[in-house]
């Protein structure tokens, strides 16, 4: 218990360094991107002593069930799919959203609390081979309905979740062609592209 | 004696490989490669199979000098180690604890905050303890 | 499926949750900040804030009478750092006046995965936690100033807390920055 109010108030820290820091107080991206690469990692430890998953309704299952749980400390109250790739979570009683009161000047504050976790089960979606579009829908605090859509186009993507981190100065990134290596070996390095 | 470690990444592109003997290492890259493929059959045909489960796959296959062993995560990084075939010591329990050693090496990696997914693991904690894994078998 | 991820430690992944949360707050900040000593004056600032709340659930939780003296404060924190982040500093370095202290953490669960590139020395990763100190002292009427000496993810063999008494403040002054 001790170590979710630490959470909950880095959490809330997080929401207001995004929001304070970026010019449009309206763009939850930055707090998106923070939950994605949390998640991308994060799903990385937890899967590491589960089977493999066979196809995308068993590893959504796992997402919606054991990781929301070991996360959100409940279980989600219901979880739907129409079998097309689009998945609904619902939580009655959403983590972040219960320590404010309900009303509609709270519920325009809303988008704010859910896009860590938008985010956060995007990224671990995302490392588990599926990419998808997260949103949250609020219509009564403190409930809440994660609408998950698989796009099923973007199988086989060369990692473009994290291609907008790598445009940014900061990290020098190489073009990777896939599969042409191991062609020459130089003394310096051990492979080339 | 001849021993290989690679880490290939979610697009075939390798991210790590470490090799006890430079002087061969462009003969155990080659191996390296061609086991991607039979990784990739391998997790096809095993589809719907219970022993697919496993993230463990087994020998890939064996050349006359050397034998090749596979592994790939639920984020579809494959671990592809070699060993020389005169190599007696390890047996099918020694590679799975490798394999489980690297497994958790590599996701400690992924958790630094430092690195980025899909690019080449450079860290200087990853690569110390890869090379004592290596060592500690060869 | 279900019953193999059951086995996972939820105080682990609860502290792996955060420590990775974490991570990505830094780096984010690291691309918004050209400058690293605004993001560790950030990092402190943050800390600030989350010591000013956390100050309230340990109050409520330990029923801790006012302390007297800085050794009392001391062993707070200490007992701070074990409720909230599973960790027990060790407590030592006190100055001639009893004014200054330093805690000695043997695992940082903050760093636990962390390898600094070499072009970030100056960085001071775990900066909200000496944020945090000086946040929840200046709840209960204590300004502290509170900075790191050694860093494990620097080389150091252990990671030194510094904290040293400035002044006790007036009940009046409201708390807070900004």
């Amino acid at each position: 218990m001790s170590e979710e109010i630490v959470f909950d108030c880095l959490h809330a820290e997080i929401v207001n360094y995004c929001l304070n820091n970026s010019k449009d107080q309206n763009d939850l991206g930055t707090l998106e991107y923070i939950g994605f690469t949390t998640g991308y990692r994060l799903i990385e430890r937890l899967t590491r002593d589960v089977g493999r998953f066979k196809d995308e309704l068993e590893t959504m299952k796992f997402i919606c069930t054991d990781f929301w749980t070991l996360i959100y400390k409940k279980q989600v109250d219901n979880l739907r799919t129409n079998n097309y790739g689009m998945y609904v979570v619902q939580d009655k009683a959403f983590r972040f959203l219960t320590r404010i009161s309900p009303g509609s000047k709270q519920l325009e504050q809303a988008p704010k609390f859910v896009a860590f976790t938008c985010g956060l089960v995007r990224g671990a979606l995302s490392n588990l081979g599926i990419n998808s579009t997260v949103t949250a829908e609020v219509q009564t605090i403190p409930a809440c309905r994660f609408h998950i859509e698989v796009n099923r186009d973007g199988h086989h993507i060369l990692f473009s979740p994290f291609a907008k981190l790598a445009q940014r100065p900061l990290f020098v990134r190489q073009l990777r062609l896939q599969r042409i290596w191991i062609c020459v070996y130089t003394q310096c390095r051990l492979w080339t592209y | 004696m001849a021993f290989c470690i690679a880490v290939i990444g979610k697009d075939n592109a390798p991210l790590y490989l470490a090799t006890s003997d430079v002087e061969r290492e462009l003969d155990l890259q080659y191996h390296v490669h061609a086991a991607l493929d039979v990784v990739e059959e391998k997790c096809v045909i095993g589809k719907g199979a219970p022993e697919s489960k496993e993230l463990y796959l087994g020998q890939l296959f064996s050349t006359e000098n050397h034998k090749i062993y596979g592994f790939v995560t639920n984020s579809k990084i494959k671990f592809i180690v070699v060993i020389d075939s005169s190599n007696i010591a390890l047996r099918e329990n020694e590679v799975r604890a490798i394999f489980r050693n690297l497994h958790m090496l590599y996701t400690d990696a992924v958790c630094n905050p430092f690195y980025i997914p899909g690019e080449q693991l450079t860290f200087k904690k990853f690569d110390r303890a890869v090379q004592k894994l290596m060592s500690g078998n060869v | 499926m279900s019953r193999q991820a059951s086995r996972l430690d939820a105080k682990k992944v609860n502290s792996e949750f955060l420590t990775l949360t974490y991570g990505a707050l830094v780096t984010q900040m690291l691309r918004d900040f050209e400058n690293v000593d605004d993001v560790n004056k950030q990092l402190e600032r943050i800390g600030y804030n989350m010591g000013m709340r956390l100050i309230e659930d340990f109050l409520a939780r330990t029923s801790a009478p006012r302390c007297l003296e800085m050794r009392e404060t001391a062993d707070r924190i200490q007992q701070a750092f074990r409720i909230y982040l599973n960790v027990q500093p060790t407590i030592s370095n006190w100055s001639a006046a009893s004014d200054e202290f330093s805690l000695l953490f043997d695992t940082n669960p903050l760093t636990e995965f962390v390898e600094l590139p070499s072009d970030l020395s100056n960085l001071r990763y775990s900066a909200i936690l000496s944020g945090c100190i000086r946040g929840a002292l200046e709840m209960v009427q204590l300004e502290v100033q509170s900075w790191f000496v050694q860093d494990q993810l620097k080389g150091d063999n252990v990671t030194e807390l510094r904290v040293k008494f400035v002044r006790r403040l007036e009940e009046a002054i409201p708390a807070g920055e900004d």
